[in-house]
């Protein structure tokens, strides 16, 4: 517990930080771009190069706009409500290994945050209490859309949690470890998405389900439910709900491809460079599945959930097992 | 040493304030959210008794999963009101003699001679509370109870599934 530690840790929180929020203004106007032609419009172009600083104008504009509390709100719930959903989103980008280690002054630099031997339980548990933001956000605007929204996203949350918790079951079986940097590390010669394929996909699916993505995005059903859980939101509130929900995609990206897609391996580029380049890949599909597909009506979710992606881990799991235990011999 | 006090000594505290303001407070919701601060206060302190795995699966079994489906079910019930949740003289009475049992159990254990408070955590053998060692210790000294306990769980599955689909049966 020296003092270079402390430095160290202080400038691997302040640049992963720095990122993050850097990169969802990015994430955004890609999203807002890419859809923009994928359904044959040109997207944001006015401000800056490309359209490029159409978020950093949004964002200023959400500042100054007027922040509403509704009168006969919980005002303490309601103003704590879009706080806990992007510190839980932050808090789980600590783990995630961005590359190996690195020789800085003669000192060997893990690039993660913290280093914390149940690295995949933690980001379970972090993206667990995600759902309190949503939920509370609801229920505290004491209006009827947003109590609907919040309900809908803890009972979707719970349902999608379990099938994604058991399909990255598999990988722990395989590497015996929680560590997510050494999951990586074990993905030298094969990524885990060629043994654990449908793991993989389960895994997606729910992590879509996770994060309130289309077509899974019930809880802000905007043709139903006006806007679903942040009806009542506005200004920075809101605006605190899309950092969380885009720091989240962020996370839940990473660990995909931490878990499944080889982390920082790949050929010729550094590791780093490797790792940012499955992440906007995986982003992207992230945008082109919201632009593909309608959403599913609320009892087909919550089916598909129990019914199919819920069997379908546990299947996953017990083959797992059952090749691993006759490969290890009696 | 010293910031290991401090911090135990903010975990602690934000824990049993949090845990006083639960029984205190009127609103159902309110109550709900002081308890989840109360456990996460606890994986805290799980955390700086070298047990990191305890530590998750307490955020994520009970303040992520349980408790928001006992928000869920304070929602869906709207009980808004201000009136205290029990008002009968007999359940008054049932939980302070639960509270009493609990607390003479807890004075109990941290009393008897066998129960060592001042252990250092450096004495600790290596691995002490990683996944493998729990589970280790689990699935075998511990086997019986683990598996009954779990049939338990199971049991009060299936009587829930019974007891809400009786109407429409």
């Amino acid at each position: 517990m020296d003092t270079a530690f402390l430095i160290e840790s202080a400038v691997k929180v302040c640049v992963v930080l720095g990122f993050i929020l850097l990169g969802v203004p990015i994430i955004v106007w890609m999203e807002r771009k890419v859809i923009g032609h994928m359904q044959d419009r040109i997207g944001p172009e006015r401000v800056g190069p490309y359209g490029l600083l159409q978020t950093i104008a949004d964002g200023i504009k959400l500042f100054m706009k007027e922040d509403l509390v509704p009168a006969q709100s919980d005002k303490v719930v309601f103003i704590i409500a879009p706080a806990l959903t992007v510190v839980t989103a932050l808090v789980a980008t600590t783990v995630i290994p961005w590359g190996d280690t690195v020789q800085v002054f003669g000192r060997t630099i893990p690039l993660h945050v913290a280093d914390v031997n149940v690295a995949l339980l933690f980001v379970l548990a972090t993206t667990s209490m995600g759902v309190y933001g949503v939920v509370l956000g609801g229920w505290a605007s004491n209006s009827k859309y947003p109590l609907l929204g919040g309900l809908r996203s803890s009972a979707q949350m719970i349902s999608y949690e379990l099938a994604q918790g058991i399909a990255l079951v598999g990988v722990i079986l395989m590497t015996g470890t929680l560590s997510l940097a050494q999951i990586a590390r074990a993905q030298e010669h094969l990524w885990f998405v060629v043994p654990q394929f449908f793991g993989f996909v389960i895994y997606v699916l729910s992590a879509i389900a996770e994060t309130n993505r289309a077509p899974f995005d019930l809880p802000e059903a905007e043709t139903e439910l006006v806007a679903g859980f942040h009806t009542e939101y506005s200004s920075m509130k809101w605006a605190f709900y899309f950092l969380g929900e885009y720091a989240n995609m962020i996370v839940v990206s990473g660990v995909a491809i931490t878990v499944y897609l080889g982390a920082w391996h790949g050929p010729v580029l550094p590791p780093v460079l490797w790792f940012l380049i499955k992440l906007s890949l995986f982003l992207f599909f992230y945008v082109w599945l919201r632009a593909t597909f309608p959403r599913l009506r609320y009892d087909q979710l919550m089916a598909f959930g129990w019914k199919v992606l819920l069997p379908a881990s546990i299947l996953n799991l017990v083959v797992t097992a059952t090749v691993l235990a006759l490969r290890s011999g009696p | 040493m010293i910031l290991q006090g401090l911090l135990f000594a903010m975990f602690a505290g934000t824990a049993v304030g949090c845990a006083i303001g639960m029984v205190f407070h009127r609103n159902p919701v309110h109550c709900a959210l002081l308890l989840v601060a109360v456990l996460l206060s606890i994986s805290g302190l799980f955390v700086l008794l070298n047990a990191p795995f305890i530590a998750a699966l307490q955020v994520l079994v009970y303040a992520g999963a349980i408790m928001v489906l006992f928000l869920f079910v304070v929602m869906l019930l709207n009980i808004r009101g201000e009136s205290p949740l029990l008002t009968t003289g007999s359940a008054k009475g049932f939980g302070i003699l639960f509270a009493i049992i609990v607390f003479v159990e807890l004075l109990w254990t941290v009393l008897s001679p066998s129960t060592e408070l001042s252990a250092p955590t450096s004495m600790l053998p290596r691995g002490f509370g990683s996944p493998a060692a729990i589970g280790r210790v689990l699935y075998t000294v511990w086997l019986y109870p683990f598996e009954i306990t779990s049939i338990l769980l199971l049991i009060a599955v299936v009587g829930a599934v019974v007891l809400a689909k009786r109407k429409f049966l």
